[in-house]
């Protein structure tokens, strides 16, 4: 005999005689019986029970059933609930499904997994296999989902009515592919394998959607299609660092371009060993403006060295601002080939020098064995210098690359609960 | 949006800092500054003792 729509709203439970009341009607396949959690057929005229309630931990659901609520602009009910189960390494993981119902739209889901919420519905259409590599992907309108995990699924307990016949203890072939924030899943047997498409939602809109009280407990670890927070975070502080870098770059080049470096001092001298005081003073020079001012030391050195202390005294203030440079240069060849050690010229950069006449007071010093060093002494006023421009652009990558490496931890956290895991 | 915005004030900041850091040369050399050095320096460069930050002198090679 063909099964017939139920003939009322509600029955009696045959297992305890409770009442139990039908909200989908025509749509049910299955009943689980509030009081008992007997499984009934409410297609059979006689109210068939397809199986009584085993001995087992009965579990409370966190949206009761029969709550009223507007999910996605239309108005359903919670009509069914279950709790499912893989295993994995020996354990086992459980999560809650909620059946949602709305005469005119049909049936759709939520699942719940340690305070991580999926808005599900079935579809219609076969995703397509894209590619069945190290991890397989899949295609389902136009987007590319990646294989998460493959278990065998166990329903523990039911509640309430379902649109198939729902047994404790079935247990079906699952695939999840993920595409955050959606994630297709399949649920095979033997016979058909049935395809759903998952959403992950915030707990907040649950609760809003069907005024449940309290607070959502709190999601725990990452959730397979959660969607990274840092992810938009990451293009946020990209884009940032995109407009500070061009600033940056723009002050570099104006820079550049409208420094003075006017050379104030240009001078050629000789250090000769042995040849009496070798301190002197150059002739005086002007800085027209204040700014930063550079020292150049050049030296003709092979295989030896020549120092010089310098003081750029101002000639009215007497204020001496006193450096040293070196410049050293050596080669030589042994068992790995010839080599070179050191440099023929030295700079330095004094900063925020005022404007004024000034002079420089010079004492080389050299090694007394060498022949005499010809040497040449440069000042430029208004030398740019790249080393603050490039502090600053490391330290502008400083967010972007933390937001990149939160977004690497996060995509390791969720790859870790995946059959992927390294 | 909060930390977009506050990124975008600190690297403002920090992009300001290194174009007045760079005019002010504030990471050049740190030289020893003396005060009121006598104009007879200028007749008498030996007897001028300078304060000097000093740097590390190479004497030989490889």
């Amino acid at each position: 005999m063909v099964a017939t729509a139920p003939l009322t709203r509600g029955f009696n439970c045959a297992n305890c005689g409770a009442a139990v009341e039908l909200r989908a009607l025509q749509h049910t396949r299955a009943v689980a019986c509030t009081s008992c959690a007997a499984i009934i057929d409410p297609r059979d005229p006689t109210v068939f029970v397809l199986q009584t309630a085993a001995e087992r931990e009965r579990v409370t659901p966190v949206i009761p059933l029969g709550t009223r609520g507007t999910w996605d602009g239309q108005p359903c009910e919670v009509v069914g609930f279950q709790r499912r189960s893989i295993e994995v390494d020996d354990t086992r993981y459980g999560w809650d499904e909620y059946v949602l119902f709305n005469p005119y739209r049909g049936f759709r889901y939520l699942s719940e997994y340690e305070g991580h919420w999926n808005d599900i519905r079935t579809v219609r259409e076969l995703p397509r296999l894209e590619s069945s590599g190290k991890r397989t992907k899949i295609s389902y309108r136009g987007e590319s989902y990646a294989h998460f995990q493959g278990a065998t699924a166990r329903t523990d307990f039911v509640l309430g009515e379902f649109p198939w016949r729902v047994r404790t203890g079935d247990e079906v072939r699952t695939a999840d592919y993920i595409a955050p924030p959606q994630m297709l899943s399949s649920e095979s047997t033997d016979d058909e394998t049935t395809w759903s498409i998952g959403r992950y939602t915030e707990a907040a809109e649950i609760w809003k959607a069907f005024s449940l009280q309290g607070e959502p407990r709190s999601a725990s670890g990452v959730f397979a299609n959660q969607p990274s927070p840092y992810g938009k975070r990451l293009k946020r502080s990209a884009a940032v660092f995109a407009l500070l870098a061009g600033l940056l770059a723009l002050f570099v080049v104006v820079r550049l371009v409208s420094a003075d470096r006017e050379r104030v001092l240009s001078e050629r001298y000789v250090w000769r060993p042995g040849a009496g005081e070798p301190a002197f003073v150059t002739a005086p020079f002007a800085l027209r403006e204040p700014g930063t001012v550079e020292i150049a030391l050049g030296a003709s050195v092979q295989n030896a060295w020549l120092g010089v202390d310098l003081a750029l005294i101002n000639v009215d203030s007497g204020t001496a601002w006193n450096v040293s440079r070196e410049v050293s240069f050596y080669t030589g060849r042994d068992s790995d080939g010839a080599w070179t050690e050191g440099s023929r010229s030295s700079r330095v950069l004094l900063p925020a020098v005022p404007a004024g006449q000034y002079y420089l007071r010079v004492e080389p010093e050299g090694p007394t064995t060498s022949p005499q060093v010809p040497y040449t002494i440069q000042v430029r006023r208004d030398v740019p210098s790249l080393l603050p421009y490039g502090i600053a652009i490391l330290l502008l990558l400083v967010p972007p690359v933390a937001n990149l490496l939160r977004m690497a931890s996060f995509e390791h956290r969720r790859l870790q609960e995946s059959d992927h895991s390294a | 949006m909060m930390r977009a915005a506050l990124f975008l004030l600190w690297g403002s900041i920090v992009v300001g800092g290194a174009a007045m850091a760079d005019l002010r040369g504030w990471l050049g050399a740190r030289p020893a500054t003396v005060r009121n050095v006598p104009r007879s320096i200028r007749e008498n460069p030996g007897a001028y003792r300078a304060l000097y930050t000093g740097s590390p002198r190479l004497f030989g090679g490889k």
